[in-house]
């Protein structure tokens, strides 16, 4: 279980440089774009910060500040989307991302946490085995009777709550770019929610329950490959459930995938090729858990000797080894389309403002910090933004609604699925 | 007393509840930072209430209410929290990131900047523009107008000079609310030039090293920019090793070494005088260390560090220049040609350096002083000649040897030195790695530098400025009086500038006698 007292180094040693509020500056180019965290710029106030949340925590710790209700609006608004960790930790090291979640972890530990609207999820999770509360027999209802692959398979498709009862056209570009493939692959009617907004709002009791379920519906299946079109899935596998499970990525009984990695080891071998021409330009938009939030996990119990070195040390996860370029390879191999970056890319990039629980429970920031995006979208020429996160796109397409920026909305593998 | 309501509700009325709060959450989060700990933290309280004011009309009128309930007030811009700190119970912070005006005059070359306006960010659209101005080595995330009033030190501080000479018009709100126009915003609202009518009053914000928030809230800066070459910076890499790449036949980057710490100065000095570069430094190993280690982690500094003996050969330490061809092309083989002269004449070794700059154009680092240890305790800061700078290093590590154990091994380092204003100056800077849990040891230490420092003829920075007495520096006893006048009651930025939360007692320095 997350202990904020693990943290307390990393609260004490922010120095409030306030590079956590800005990108890179190697990469700023212009004033407009050139702040990277979405609380802080929506809110003004530095407890809307990775340094200022830093220093909250710090404040608890040393019992200068005890609990208050704002406190949970304060974390809760938060997207997580680790853009100050990444900031921060290109000069020091901090797990400033892992602080803010321990703040989490403690205000429900202490029985203040987490939101109402979150409550209210979690009891659909545990009732259903889904966020929406859907009876979850029905989680496979995208797919056509006659179309459900096989029980048992090396490789699972796990398809997420969103592409399985929303945005269900994700799920279907995804298994027909795999059966074009020749991908022999199986899904799981025993999937549930992957539990990342119950890690994330730090119910870390209930998400141990989700874990266990759907880990052992993996091995059902026979599975050794995951699969998942979610970037917050791919996520919670590949270092959320480590992380609670207090191991490695590597010694989780499975490999995890995303299928921008997988469709782009296709394409490298031949065995997806792409036909036709779009003559179109498209804008890619990182999703937090793809890039920057999805290095592997690496536990540390270390500690912090004289002149605080850790010992033994402790490895950082500083965003460098996300998944940035596979998905770029994807679209620059589909004829005609030419990709423009915005200013914030790659580990740079703009949170859409849908996660870490914010859309459910304060969605007009959400929905603004989208429109921050697609502005910056637009600004770039293209027609299209083209991203790989179901909730992301969900979140981009419910801003739109309120400004026209006259750009489309899709998902990478609806345009591949197009594209054999 | 408690912060009075009546007060706290002027304040709501002016920025409306979303702008202000004296919610404890809200205030926790600005209690200072955690800098150095034993440094700038001192003394350090919540601040009562936060307000983000849009306007300098609201920050005016904040002041004003400030004033009227005697409550103590500071300003902070990007939020770097470093001297402006509450102190005292009751306190406004007044926090400036909601001022992001920024206007560009291109053809006369000077911005004008709102106080919200980070370096990179004014770097960033100057450069677009064929322009160039300084970035801190604080960083390109802190604020122009703080760092161009309190000397923020930069990289080509070299060729260009202290920030304040870039200082024209400029809009202050006094201690006491009064709004001021500095330079010919005084007399018409254009911001083109700095000086006059009548005395010029940008000394009392430049100062030796800034009012430091003493002097009330400076809304609005003219600073002047510069020409740059035309070929574009071109940002590569993925956190953290970016970088940008430099068109190499405008701009390069040289390492020299020398046979003696000593040839080393005094190439600096034949640099300086040749008047080429725009930037020149004296780099030690242990910066070194810190750039190699960059993506590692600490304990990967620590297990090569280690490998060195007890003493760092200084002949390790380099020096490294920054020739850019501002003009032409011609003017860096020049540039170069002149260079390479005056290191075969001090025995130097010189090697060009990558095409890439990671850390002195847009994202200067000195944030990486911290990386070490995660904190470090008072430096030694000395501005003074390039002489001094090398006396205080030798001195420097004398003194650390008595602290083996109170300060993590630095293997005898001997500090870092740049070349301000083509060597006219110079900036010595000797970060103490020490254990923040001894803290009388580090006291001690420290008293002892600092007595050191008087002897050796040197300013100490950031300390007590009647150390070295009226007739080196009487920049204070004005700003007292002028204290007196505008801010009677103290109340902006308590108990700056008068003396700073760390500065130990001239009387405990100096004893009668000595």
């Amino acid at each position: 279980m997350m202990r904020l007292e693990d943290y307390a180094h990393d609260a004490i040693a922010c120095i409030r440089c306030a590079n956590c509020k800005w990108i890179d500056q190697n990469y700023t180019r212009s004033s407009r774009f050139s702040r990277i965290c979405p609380i802080n710029v929506r809110y003004g106030f530095d407890a809307y910060s990775g340094g200022g949340l830093l220093t909250i925590a710090r404040a608890m710790l040393e019992g200068r500040l005890k609990f208050h209700p704002t406190l949970l609006e304060v974390v809760y608004r938060c997207t997580l989307c680790g853009a100050c960790d990444v900031r921060c930790k290109r000069n020091l090291d901090i797990e400033v991302l892992l602080t803010i979640e321990a703040l989490r972890a403690k205000v429900v530990q202490e029985g203040h946490g987490p939101l109402g609207p979150h409550k209210a999820i979690t009891q659909k999770i545990k009732e259903t085995g889904n966020r929406y509360g859907i009876p979850n027999k029905k989680r496979l209802a995208w797919m056509s009777e006659g179309s459900l692959p096989e029980k048992k398979g090396e490789i699972l498709y796990f398809v997420g709550c969103n592409s399985s009862f929303v945005q269900t056209e994700i799920a279907r570009s995804t298994i027909k770019i795999l059966r074009a493939s020749n991908i022999s692959f199986t899904v799981s009617p025993e999937e549930w929610c992957c539990g990342q907004l119950l890690i994330s709002t730090g119910q870390e009791e209930v998400a141990l329950e989700v874990l266990e379920h759907n880990i052992t519906a993996i091995e059902a299946s026979g599975a050794t490959t995951v699969v998942t079109s979610c970037a917050e899935c791919y996520q919670t596998f590949k270092v959320k459930y480590p992380r609670l499970l207090e191991k490695k990525t590597e010694d989780m009984p499975f490999k995890i995938w995303h299928i921008t990695e997988f469709i782009s080891k296709l394409v490298k071998e031949g065995a997806l090729k792409f036909h036709g021409q779009t003559d179109v330009k498209v804008t890619y938009h990182d999703p937090c858990h793809l890039g920057r939030l999805s290095e592997p996990w690496r536990p540390w119990h270390g500690i912090f000797e004289k002149f605080r070195i850790p010992k033994p040390p402790r490895e950082m996860r500083r965003g460098t080894f996300g998944i940035y370029e596979q998905p770029r390879e994807i679209l620059k191999n589909i004829p005609g389309l030419e990709i423009i970056e915005m200013e914030r890319n790659r580990e740079q990039t703009w949170c859409c403002g849908a996660g870490g629980g914010v859309k459910e429970t304060f969605g007009d920031f959400a929905l603004w910090a989208a429109q921050e995006r697609l502005e910056e979208a637009k600004l770039t020429g293209a027609e299209m933004i083209i991203t790989c996160c179901p909730w992301c796109e969900e979140n981009l397409r419910d801003a739109m609604r309120s400004i026209n920026t006259g750009i489309k909305v899709y998902d990478i593998v609806q345009l591949v699925a197009n594209a054999i | 007393m408690s912060f009075p309501k009546e007060a706290y509700q002027a304040l709501k009325s002016l920025v409306g509840e979303e702008n202000v709060s004296d919610d404890p959450v809200i205030c926790a989060a600005v209690r200072g930072g955690a800098a150095g700990i034993n440094v700038w933290d001192k003394d350090v309280v919540s601040p009562a209430c936060v307000v983000l004011p849009k306007t300098t009309g609201e920050v005016q009128e904040i002041v004003l209410i400030a004033n009227r309930y005697r409550l103590p007030f500071y300003p902070t811009s990007s939020s770097m929290h470093v001297l402006a700190s509450a102190r005292l119970p009751n306190t406004i912070a007044i926090d400036l990131k909601r001022m992001r005006g920024l206007e560009i005059d291109e053809e006369n070359m000077f911005a004008i900047c709102e106080s919200g306006i980070s370096s990179a960010e004014l770097f960033a659209e100057v450069l677009k523009r064929g322009l160039w101005c300084m970035v801190p080595w604080c960083g390109g995330q802190a604020s122009v107008v703080a760092n161009t009033a309190v000397h923020g030190t930069a990289p080509s501080i070299y060729r260009f000079g202290f920030p304040h000479r870039r200082i024209l018009a400029t809009e202050w709100v006094l201690p006491n609310g009064e709004l001021i126009n500095l330079g010919s915003a005084s007399l018409f609202r254009d911001y083109f030039w700095g000086e006059g009518p009548g005395p010029d009053l940008r000394g009392i914000l430049r100062g030796t090293l800034g009012h430091l928030g003493g002097m009330g809230v400076v809304t609005k800066m003219a600073v002047k920019l510069l020409p740059f070459q035309p070929e574009p910076l071109e940002p590569i890499g993925i956190s953290p090793h970016t970088a940008l790449k430099i068109p190499e036949k405008r701009i390069k980057f040289f390492n020299i070494t020398f046979p003696t710490y000593e040839k080393a100065v005094d190439a600096v000095y034949e640099i300086s005088h040749c008047e080429i570069g725009a930037m020149v430094m004296i780099i030690p190993s242990l910066f070194r260390y810190v750039a190699k280690s960059r993506g590692k982690g600490t304990a990967a500094f620590w297990e090569e560090w280690n490998k060195l003996g007890e003493w760092v050969d200084w002949t390790n330490t380099v020096v490294r220049v920054c020739l850019i061809g501002f003009t032409s092309e011609k003017q860096l083989i020049y540039e170069e040609e002149v260079l390479k002269e005056i290191v075969a004449e001090f025995e130097g070794k010189i090697r060009e350096g990558r095409p890439l700059d990671e850390s002195q154009f847009t994202s200067p680092d000195a944030i990486c002083s911290f990386f070490v240890t995660g904190t470090f305790h008072p430096p030694t800061l000395v501005f003074d000649s390039l002489d001094a700078g090398l006396k205080t290093a030798r001195r420097n590590v004398e003194l650390r040897r008595k602290y083996k154990g109170v300060l993590a091994e630095d293997h005898s380092y001997p500090g870092w030195t740049f070349s301000v204003e083509l060597g006219h100056m110079c900036y010595y800077e000797f970060l103490c790695y020490g254990d923040i849990e001894d803290k009388e040891s580090l006291a001690k230490l420290e008293l002892e530098i600092l007595q050191s420092d008087i002897k050796l003829g040197g300013w100490p920075m950031f300390q007590d400025p009647s150390l070295l007495g009226p007739a080196w520096l009487n920049y204070h006893h004005h700003l007292r009086g002028l204290k007196e006048i505008f801010d009677p009651h103290t109340l902006s930025n308590p108990p700056l500038p008068e003396r700073l939360p760390w500065n130990v007692p001239p009387e405990t320095v100096i004893k009668k006698g000595d």
